[in-house]
Formats: structure tokens, sequence, C-alpha cells
């Protein structure tokens, strides 16, 4: 038996050997090697015409009998012919694959602008279900009307100011009409102030990408002007809020906004100073969450608490919402909305690294996912119940925190930079209320000015150097990379940025609000904002066929007056 | 007091930025940053939110 084990074996080997022999005989003969080669035919003329039959298009007939199989839909004969009389040319079909690249991105950019344009409703919920029912209608109308008030700032000359200079986006097209930018010399560097072009989007810049750049940032913008309307809620004059809203649109955010996305001087802090590849936020931590939050703070200190918030020994009172459902449904809405807001700032699903959308949009759930379980388990732990608008809150500080690493970091990252932000808006939360008195409806300067500071911080801890957004950021060849990636420059460059978030944007935003209070007024009269600014600023009830309480003083102002925290409502109920 | 805190604040920011431009060092930098931010902070949240706690509505 072994013997015929042995011969079968032999056999095998022989004839493998055999077959190797063959095969590599076939392989020499068909003549690949360029050695061997016949001479080359030359490449045809860019613009000869094609014999476009060998692609085999279909005839007539084919597409007469219909294309339920999508076989014979889209071919050579749609690619777009620049003269008839010649026919299909290779310059052609090289133009064709250009356009098809700037078209996709195109529309990438459009499709996620539409997206953040329906974050408004998501934050008008949100606000609206967090007052009280008196002040629905009023609290509505400011999130509905920041869309037109903001959009028409930004238009006059917000854009201009925040992208007048900022050179042409590659992603698309070429073309470089967004060419101006104001700079002055200073300590013997240049520095990027604003840009000049771009007012009324009219002249050069009515052009076809600037359109797409202008919508795309429009509602950026249009996002941190509504912030602001949450902290001031339910006792803002509407014609104050209307002119506080113009000048953020047209003045406050394109400036800083310019500095960091415009080509002005934050983003060049890695060409001017060495500092990582300069102030990099890649969705708007800091240009849109962080100066919403830090205007809200500013406009909050100015117009005082709500009637009945903190007692006379300082102590706070809840003031519940009067609508949970709308609350976190609005929150569903926003995490929706962020799909566009994070993967769409690439500007591109084509070429320039643009297929880390993917890799954008997970890391954005995951860090609201996270943000959501520290905010959940904060407020579990410490007061017994899981609250439901600090989950939501939660939720949205992790988006926030999200906004500006998304492009730059893994999703371990993400999901750590969401837990901590979902922690950090529930202690920034009660030290807002308890040690600095200060009166926030919904949350807004915790979920964005505090963790839009923490995302801008983020960057310079966590950003891991695998982006590749063309071989470049601000100027700066190679891949942003944080300090636990070993780039401790870049995290400068976001201090930096943080410290111009805190000094100069809560400045300006400080002293502009402070002259409307003097010459318009901020806030309502004590007797209209106990009635509800329905009524008086808005002349209808959100709710007429609800009979609502008469009382105004809160509903959960159950705290003894030794009691040092704002407890939430179920748990004051407990101890009453 | 308003505007000490006001000014606080503005100078927090000042400071770091016009660093840039005295010191390459990074680690000098950071340092300087981070109490230009401490500076801004104390600012507003304490001298400058102590301004409006003063005549707040509560106390009245």
């Amino acid at each position: 038996m072994s013997r015929m084990v042995k011969l079968s074996s032999l056999t095998i080997m022989l004839l493998l050997c055999g077959l190797s022999v063959w095969a590599q005989s076939q392989s020499s003969a068909s003549g690949t090697t360029p050695a061997t080669a016949q001479s080359s035919t030359p490449a045809p003329a860019i613009d000869a015409p094609l014999n476009v039959k060998m692609a085999q298009p279909p005839s007539t007939d084919d597409l007469a009998k219909g294309d339920p199989g999508g076989t014979k839909t889209g071919t050579v004969n749609d690619i777009v012919v620049s003269d008839p009389n010649k026919g299909l040319t290779l310059s052609d079909a090289i133009n064709q694959v250009g356009q098809n690249r700037v078209a996709i991105n195109f529309t990438w950019t459009l499709i996620t602008g539409f997206l953040v344009m329906f974050m408004q409703a998501g934050f008008a919920v949100v606000e609206t279900g967090l007052c009280r029912a008196k002040n629905a209608n009023h609290t509505m109308m400011m999130n509905f009307m920041v869309y037109g008030f903001g959009l028409f700032a930004f238009w006059v000359c917000g854009f201009a100011l925040q992208m007048g200079g900022c050179a042409p986006a590659g992603t698309l097209g070429g073309a470089n009409p967004l060419n101006s930018e104001h700079t002055i010399s200073l300590l013997g560097k240049t520095w990027g102030i604003y840009g000049t072009r771009g007012f009324f989007l009219s002249g050069t810049t009515y052009d076809v990408a600037v359109m797409v750049i202008f919508l795309f940032q429009m509602v950026f913008m249009d996002t941190a002007l509504t912030i602001v309307t949450g902290a001031a809620a339910e006792r803002w004059k509407y014609a104050a809020f209307a002119v506080s809203s113009v000048f953020m649109g047209a003045i406050t955010y394109p400036l800083f906004a310019n500095w960091a996305w415009g080509g002005g001087w934050l983003s060049q802090l890695g060409v001017n100073f060495g500092l990582g590849h300069g102030y990099a936020d890649f969705a708007g931590s800091g240009v849109v969450h962080a100066v919403g939050g830090l205007t809200a703070l500013a406009l909050a200190l100015i117009i005082g608490p709500r009637i009945g918030k903190f007692n006379r020994n300082g102590t706070p009172n809840a003031m519940p919402g009067h609508d949970i459902v709308i609350v976190l449904t609005g929150c569903f809405i926003l995490a929706f909305g962020w799909f566009g807001f994070n993967p769409g700032s690439t500007l591109a699903a084509s070429g320039n690294g643009a297929l880390r959308i993917g890799s954008i949009a997970v890391n954005t759930m995951l860090a609201g996912c996270t943000g959501s379980f520290g905010a959940l388990l904060y407020m579990w732990m410490r007061y017994g119940k899981p609250d439901a608008s600090m989950t939501g809150n939660g939720l949205l500080a992790g988006l926030v925190a999200i906004t500006a690493p998304s492009g730059f970091v893994n999703t371990v990252s993400s999901a750590i930079i969401g837990l901590i932000a979902g922690f950090l808006v529930c202690i920034s939360v009660e030290f807002v209320e308890r040690v600095l008195k200060i009166d926030d409806p919904v949350g807004a300067i915790s979920v964005h000015g505090t963790n839009g500071l923490w995302g801008v911080i983020s960057v310079g801890l966590f950003a891991d150097g695998a982006s590749n957004y063309g071989g470049s950021w601000n100027g700066v060849n190679g891949s942003v990379r944080g300090l636990f990636y070993g780039d401790p420059g870049q995290l400068v460059a976001q201090l930096i940025g943080v410290g111009t978030l805190v000094g100069f944007v809560f400045g300006l935003s400080y002293v502009a609000n402070f002259i409307i209070d003097k010459v318009v007024g901020q806030r309502v009269s004590a007797e209209d904002e106990l009635e509800g600014l329905d009524i008086p600023e808005m002349g209808a009830l959100c709710y007429p066929d609800f009979v609502l309480k008469p009382n105004s003083t809160p509903a959960g102002a159950m705290v003894s007056e030794a009691a040092e925290v704002t407890m939430p409502l179920h748990v004051a109920r407990e101890t009453a | 007091m308003k505007l000490i805190g006001l000014a606080m604040a503005l100078l927090g920011w000042v400071i770091p930025v016009v660093t840039l431009v005295i010191s390459q060092s990074t680690t000098a930098r950071m340092v300087v940053c981070l109490l230009g931010l401490a500076l801004s902070l104390v600012g507003i949240l304490v001298v400058l939110n102590k301004g409006h706690l003063k005549e707040a509505i509560w106390k009245a």
C-alpha cells in the first residue's frame, strides 16, 4: 500500500511540474514585457474626434425598448460634446470627469446644508418645550424669525466679511471670486481680519460655487444665532431680539468665522507661528457653538434672571418646561441634522480625503450617544432618577463637543469626548445656576458655550493625524495632530482660539448688547413677564384652548430656603 | 466693576496673542495662554458677574 501511495504522489508531482512549465511558456509567448513590445501607436490629440462606436453605445432601437436593468442608461452618449460637428473628443471626456467630481461635491454640500437648515426646527421645539406654556408663541417666533433676520444680515454683509477673502474651495471648482481679505501688519506678521468681497452676492461673486458656499455657511451662522434665544427666553423683548440677531449675523459671527475659516489670522497660526496647523475647527464647536454660547452668556448677564428664578437668599427655583415630548423630539431632529453639520463640512464627497464622510458621521453619532450616557448617569447618581431634559442636553453636548474634532479623530476618541461632554454639561448647568446665579432657561450657555470650548480644546488633544484632506490643512502640509499624537503646538493654537472666543467674542457681544439695552431695551416689563410674553409681545396665545396656570411663580418652587440646590421637580415633590 | 471685568476679559486674550511674537517656546506659549484664559474667565465670571449681581432683580 505504501508503495502505491509513493507512486501516486510522484505522478502528481511530475504532473504539476509539467503544468507549471507549460503555464510559464504561455505567459512569455503573450509578449507583455516592454522590451519585446511592438512600437506603440501615438496617443490621439486631445481635441481629435474619438471613435465612439468602440464604446458600444446602445442604439436608438435599443433605447426605444426601455431599460429596466439600468445597463443602457449612462453611457458615452451622455457625455456633453463641445462641438457637435466634431463629435466626442478626449477633451470632452476629461472635462466631463472634472464636471462630475464638482457636481458630486455641489450636491453633497447642498444636501447637507439643507439638513442643517432643518436643525432650526429642532432648536425651536427644544427651546419652546423647555419654557413655560405662556411663553411658547414668543419662543417659537424667535426661533422662526432668527432664520430670516440672520439670512438677511448674512446676505447683506456677513458673508462678505466672513468669506470674502477665503481663497478657492478646490472641491467646488477652481473659480476664485472670493479673493479679497483685509489684512493688517502687526508685530512683523500679516493678520487677516475680514473679507471684502461678496456683499449682496453681487458682481464677481454671482457665481455657482459661491452660492453653494453661501448656503452652507449661512445655515451654520443661523445655528449660532438661534442658540442665544434660549438663554434669554421668557423675558427678551422681540424688538431687541431682532436687532441683536441682525448684529450677530452681520458682525460678531462673521468676524470670528473669518479668522477661523475665511483665511484669517487664527487659521494662519500654523503658517505664521509654527503652531500645528493653526486653529483647527472642522465643523464649528468654536465658530458656531461657542460663539453662540458666549453671546448667550453676555445676554443673560445683561438681561438678568426671570422673576421668581432666585429667592432673596440667592437659592434657585426650578422652572420646568411645559413639554418634554417636543424637547426630546427636537433633540432627535438636531441629531439628524448634525449628519449634515459635521460630514458636510468636508464640502466634498469626491477627492481630497472626502471619503472620510462615513468616519465623520460615525464619530458624530458616537459622541452624541456617550454624551447622553454621561448626563443620564450623572443625574441618576446625583438625584436618584434619570432626568429627561438633562439627558437630551447631554446628547446635544456630545454633539457640540465632537463638532470641531469630528474630521480629525477616531471613534474611541469620539466616544471619550462625548462622555466627558455629558458630565460637563451637568456640572456646568449647576455651576451657572447655583454659583454664578445666572438664569439660563434651556442650558444654552452650558451646552453650547462650555462644550463648544471643550470641543475646540479636544482637537488639540485627540487629533490623530490619520485624516488627509488634500495633503494639508490651513496651508500647513500633513495632517492635524493633537498633543496625544505628538503635536503640542496644535493645542496652543486651539487655546489661542479659546482665548479669542472668551475674550474678544464675549467682549464684543457684551458691548453690543449693552448698547442695544440702552437704546432699545432688552427686557420686557415685569407685568408682561408675569403674564407671559405670548399676549403682550406676540398678541396671541400659543395654546388658546388650554387654561394656563394663573400663578406665574415656578411650578417646581418647592425648595426650602435652606436648600442649596435646584432639585428636579420629581425630587422636590418627594421631599416636600 | 463691570468695566474692570470686561477689561480683564480682553486683556486675557491680548496677552497670549502678543506672546506669540515674543516667545518661540511652545511651553511658554501654552503657559501664557492658560494664564490669559484664567484672567479672562475671572474677569467675566467673578468681576463682571458680581457687578450685575449687585443690581439683581431678586435682591430688590
